[in-house]
């Protein structure tokens, strides 16, 4: 399995080194971090084989996460591996993980490093468990003191239901759900659509008491259309496809598409699924590049939303690319700003809020620079981000959740909608 | 804290080892985080080994694990000062009520790899495999591979252990955890450890279920390896691998597909088979959108494999492959690779619409593999070949420069006019081309630019003054280039036999001083046939050929009889590298696999079309002629050893 673990600074400096088999030399890591910094560019393979040592990394803002392996491993578990190690590392530094929290904190990291592989193998790699044993100045002394506590953590570190403690025990007891759907818009330069796909995850938040059974439906039509009772709120969508996180029963799902678990405490993403059928794409984008005469180009837009004109949407951004000699941009527009941003090579539109059901224009005249090669401007996609809170761009809805837990308590729920846009382009 | 000091000072250590024996707790752990931060930047602190080792005896956990840390890393340079240690992870092993603590002991104990320290590990060994804790169990388990490595004489009673634990152990981890150590055992060892009986893979079945990530890739991946007895087994295992395509875990996920993969050729349900295809499609597509890049790339990389045994899995789904902008390359060019290869006589339109786009790119290495692609396309289907070419006209035109594309443009261009030598009236086509063919600057481009004049040369004004300007550096060429000059120039020769007889002259006279012997060859072969007979060069150099049925649309990664290993070892770094396990891992022997054919599903029928030995034979021939379409008539042959040709001199003049 993984020969040995490294964290490495952008220098190309190695912050922390563990070796785990003994097949593998500090050579042959300083050798690869020289050479990876020499040819620095994205187009650099998430996977080296030099001699039948494979180097495996990916990146995380400027530090690289290298792992070594002889043997013929299986990359893809490799990789997600080291994922989640940077996530264990981010939980441990609120979310940062840079070359200062690093050296600040090394001897915590081996402790990290110590417990995640055995022999290269992967062992716990729940952030949420990891903090129980393992904590920055040592844990407290009645953890490592109370033999019973012990027993109890290695019993839930080795369980069946390892992702969560026994003996919680909450005064009020909560639970937050959020559906967070990203759109991926692929419209082709004859506003034609190529590809349209919803990427949503279900976060669940919860603080409750217990070992709560939960269960947590939605208008899955699949499911829906085997209850027998269709009115016309029960036509379900069709979900393309699911992920769940451990805690969800899966011999369950696959059996009758039931979605039943015991949630982790705290934070964790529940399921995140995948839609292609149907999807209510939120703009309606049209787009004019007009010729270039005199060094002139005029670009008209019109943006209209396609959602109900009760709900908004926020945070509005539209990229609209520029030719590279672009000098200034006089744009004209009802609603927000519009500026040319040189370092995006593109005008920028903000909106802050957008009704529903609602049109809207921007005019830009891009002054552009002599060059002395009119060469062919090839033109990148147009992008757009945007939020809709209240809208799904798949219109999943959850139905129902239950909480189930011996001891009866009521609990609170709390049900949050948001749509994004993901990779939302329009092709010119 | 002076972490990372750039100039360690000998007066430094000092001041260490002062620390780490002073009476103060605070000073002491303090000392140790120093030597390890030195440790890691990768200066030697072994010195300290005596004074580190002696803090051992405090109960502090997080200093312990530290000094554990230093000894892993220093045991075998003092192999005899670690034996003092011994003692302690002894007691800690035996005496600790703290499972913790003697799961550390154990786990370290097995990292310190200096042989004569491993024959006390054994009793305590032993003893932790039957630890009532599961967590000391399974640490127990995965240090047997460890002691296993360095001293194998020691172990034969540790490993009975273990298959006796198989049989018993009822915690998920333990047993994940178990099987993997032995697969680590059985690959050193090459014997088989694992004993498998019907009991045992119930048992794991339910193990999946229970046991966290790691474990459940650990169970999928060993059974991915098993050959069910019979089909039914093969039904009850894919049922209870089903709902893993579901988790959250892409490579939980992937362990899955492949294990289902290798199951569907044991079934002897042609529907369940459907159905199961149904089912693992959107599955792994879901993966191929992943956020994370890395993992997508992998999934790429084997997503060829997968196609070319079953192509039913990504029926229609092309689209899933299109290039998004702001992906990184490495990940446009897998899709690129793939995209050709699903592209069928159906959607051959979509697809070259959709690289058309990807001409306008920044990347000139992309933008020319995506030249190629559209010639691949154009070379498979008919129907394409002048839509392809349309597409690659357009991108000519606005062509200003000398880079890498255009290059890959005149290669193509080249193939696809032999393939049908009428495409040159399409939209002016060779006007275009000509125009910028001073931009052909690599070798196979250039040629391919020299064959273009020479066959088209009645159509393109000035064909004899640009073959002038080629044969005026003939010498400096590249070979490739030079032997495709000598052809277009006798083909020139024959087309204007006036206007060209001092162009032939020229050309013979550089081309029988090149250094490289074939061109010296054929220009003797020429000169002789031309000062014979013409009318045989005419016929030989001039004929039409029939449009070539040889250009098939092959998309064949894998050997077909490698196919069945490739797939039982998809996802692994050989496979990522389109290679068989043994052949980037000396060390490694491959399963001899019983079938010698693998089945092919597809959309159409349900059923396998195994494809014949002979038929594939044809197939690589083919597959020879079309990587070297180039050469068109290749005369090297001849028996005649050069020497007599050199012998007969004949100067040129009298040829002509």
């Amino acid at each position: 399995m993984i020969s040995s673990l490294s964290f490495i600074n952008q220098k190309g400096e190695i912050l922390i080194y563990r070796v785990y088999k003994d097949d593998i030399s500090r050579n042959e890591i300083t050798q690869f971090c020289a050479k990876m910094i020499a040819t620095k560019e994205n187009k650099e393979f998430p996977i080296i084989n030099i001699d039948q040592t494979s180097f495996i990394h990916i990146s995380i803002k400027d530090i690289i996460i290298l792992a070594t392996t002889k043997t013929d491993v299986n990359v893809a578990m490799v990789l997600e591996f080291l994922y989640q190690l940077s996530k264990i590392c981010k939980s441990y530094f609120q979310g940062n993980l840079d070359e200062n929290c690093i050296k600040k904190s090394f001897v915590l990291i081996y402790e990290i490093l110590d417990e995640v592989l055995d022999y290269g193998i992967p062992q716990i790699a729940d952030p949420n468990l990891l903090q129980k044993f393992i904590q920055e100045g040592g844990v407290q002394q009645e953890t490592t003191i109370n033999i019973e506590k012990l027993r109890q953590l290695t019993f839930t570190l080795t369980g069946v239901v390892s992702w969560r403690p026994i003996g919680l025990y909450y005064e009020k007891n909560e639970l937050y759900l959020d559906i967070i759907e990203s759109v991926n818009l692929l419209i082709s330069a004859k506003d034609t659509v190529l590809r349209a796909e919803v990427v949503g995850s279900i976060e669940l938040k919860s603080k409750l008491t217990g070992m709560p059974e939960c269960q947590i439906g939605m208008n899955d039509k699949l499911l829906m259309g085997k209850q027998q009772k269709q009115t016309k709120q029960t036509i379900g969508i069709s979900i393309d496809d699911m992920k769940f996180h451990p805690c969800v029963r899966l011999p369950k799902f696959d059996k009758d598409r039931t979605i039943t678990f015991i949630p982790p405490d705290g934070h964790c993403q529940l399921i995140s699924y995948r839609i292609s059928e149907n999807i209510n794409i939120p703009f309606k984008v049209n787009v004019f590049y007009s010729e270039i005469i005199d060094n002139k180009l005029e670009i008209r837009l019109k943006i209209k939303s396609i959602y109900d004109n009760n709900i908004y949407g926020t945070n509005v951004l539209v990229k609209v690319p520029v030719p590279k000699n672009t000098v200034n941009a006089i744009t004209a527009t009802a609603l927000g700003k519009a500026r040319y941003e040189v370092e995006e090579q593109s005008v920028i539109w903000r909106i802050k809020k957008f009704q529903g059901d609602f049109e809207t224009s921007l005019r830009c005249e891009i002054n552009l620079g002599t060059t002395n090669k009119d060469q062919v401007w090839s033109k990148p996609p147009l992008k757009m981000e945007f939020q809709i809170p209240m809208f799904t761009a798949s219109g999943l809805r959850v139905r129902f959740l239950k909480v189930m837990e011996k001891a009866g308590y009521k609990t609170n729920k709390w049900i949050r909608y948001l749509t994004k846009g993901g990779e939302y382009l329009h092709r010119l | 804290m002076a972490y990372f000091g750039n100039n360690q000072q000998r007066g430094e250590l000092q001041e260490l080892f002062a620390d780490l024996n002073d009476l103060n707790f605070e000073k002491k752990k303090e000392a140790i985080k120093k030597v390890i931060a030195y440790m890691t930047v990768g200066k030697d602190v072994s010195q300290l080994f005596q004074s580190v080792i002696k803090c051992l005896e405090f109960q502090d956990i997080e200093m312990k694990k530290l000094i554990y840390l230093y000894i892993v890393n220093y045991s075998r340079q003092k192999p005899d000062d670690a034996i003092m240690v011994i003692q302690n992870f002894r007691k800690d092993v035996r005496k600790s009520e703290n499972p913790l603590v003697r799961a550390l002991a154990i786990r370290t104990f097995g990292c310190l790899r200096v042989p004569k320290l491993n024959e006390y590990l054994i009793e305590p060994l032993k003893d932790c495999i039957q630890d009532d804790d599961p967590y000391v169990r399974k640490t127990a388990v995965l240090c047997v591979p460890k002691v296993f490595e360095v001293s194998p004489e020691l172990c034969p009673a540790l490993l009975e252990l273990l298959q006796k634990l198989l049989e018993k152990e009822s915690n998920a981890l333990v047993l994940a955890n178990l099987i993997q150590s032995m697969r680590e055992i059985e690959v050193v060892n090459g014997k088989q450890l694992i004993l498998m009986n019907p009991k045992i893979i119930q048992k794991l079945l339910l193990a999946i279920d229970e046991c966290m990530e790691w474990g459940q890739i650990f169970i999928l991946d060993y059974l991915a390896t098993y050959d069910p007895v019979e089909s039914k087994q093969a039904e009850i295992i894919i049922e209870r691998t089903l709902p893993r395509l579901s988790h959250i875990n892409p490579t939980v996920t992937f362990c899955a597909v492949k294990l289902i993969l290798k199951y569907l050729d044991h079934l002897d349900n042609g529907d369940l088979v459907k159905n199961l295809c149904k089912k693992i499609s959107p599955s792994l597509i879901s993966l191929l959108s992943w956020n994370q890049p890395e993992i997508q790339y992998t999934i790429l990389r084997n997503i060829s494999l997968i196609l070319q045994k079953f192509p039913i899995l990504f029926e229609n789904e092309v689209k899933v492959f299109f290039c998004s902008f702001n992906e990184p390359y490495y990940i446009k060019y897998e899709k690129l690779d793939i995209m050709v290869r699903i592209c069928d006589s159906k959607n051959f339109n979509q697809v070259l619409n959709e690289l058309m786009i990807y001409l306008n790119e920044a990347d000139p290495h992309f933008v020319r593999k995506t030249i190629k692609s559209i010639g691949k396309i154009a070379i498979m289907y008919d129907k394409a070949l002048s839509e392809a070419v349309q597409i690659l006209v357009e991108f000519a035109k606005n062509v200003q420069q000398a880079n890498e594309p255009v290059q890959e443009l005149f290669i193509q261009m080249q193939i696809l006019y032999r393939k049908n030598r009428n495409l040159y009236k399409t939209n002016d086509s060779l006007k275009i081309l000509f125009n910028i063919l001073e931009y052909a600057n690599e070798p196979e481009a250039k040629s391919a630019c020299a064959w273009i004049v020479g066959e088209f040369a009645e159509f393109i004004p000035k064909s004899v003054d640009k073959m002038k300007e080629y044969i005026d550096n003939f010498l400096i060429e590249d070979r490739l280039v030079q032997l495709q000059l000598l052809t277009s120039g006798v083909k020139l020769y024959i087309k204007y036999p006036s206007l060209c007889s001092a162009l032939i002259q020229q050309l013979i006279n550089s081309a029988k001083d090149s250094f490289n012997p074939d061109v010296r060859d054929r220009t003797y072969i020429y000169w002789r046939l031309l000062s014979t007979d013409p009318e045989i060069v005419k016929n030989l150099v001039c004929s039409v050929p029939a449009n070539s049925s040889q250009f098939q649309k092959d998309i064949r990664l894998w050997e077909t009889k490698d196919l069945i290993i490739a797939l039982e070892n998809m996802g692994s770094i050989s496979n990522l590298f389109h290679k068989l396990p043994n052949q980037l891992y000396k060390n490694i022997k491959i399963r001899n696999n019983h079938q010698q054919e693998a089945k092919i599903y597809k959309a159409d029928e349900k059923q396998d079309i195994p494809q014949k030995e002979q038929e594939i034979k044809k197939e690589d021939q083919n597959q020879q002629i079309q990587q070297q379409p180039k050469q068109d008539f290749d005369l090297l042959n001849f028996d005649e050893p050069v020497s007599k040709s050199n012998n007969n001199k004949i100067d040129v003049y009298d040829l002509i």
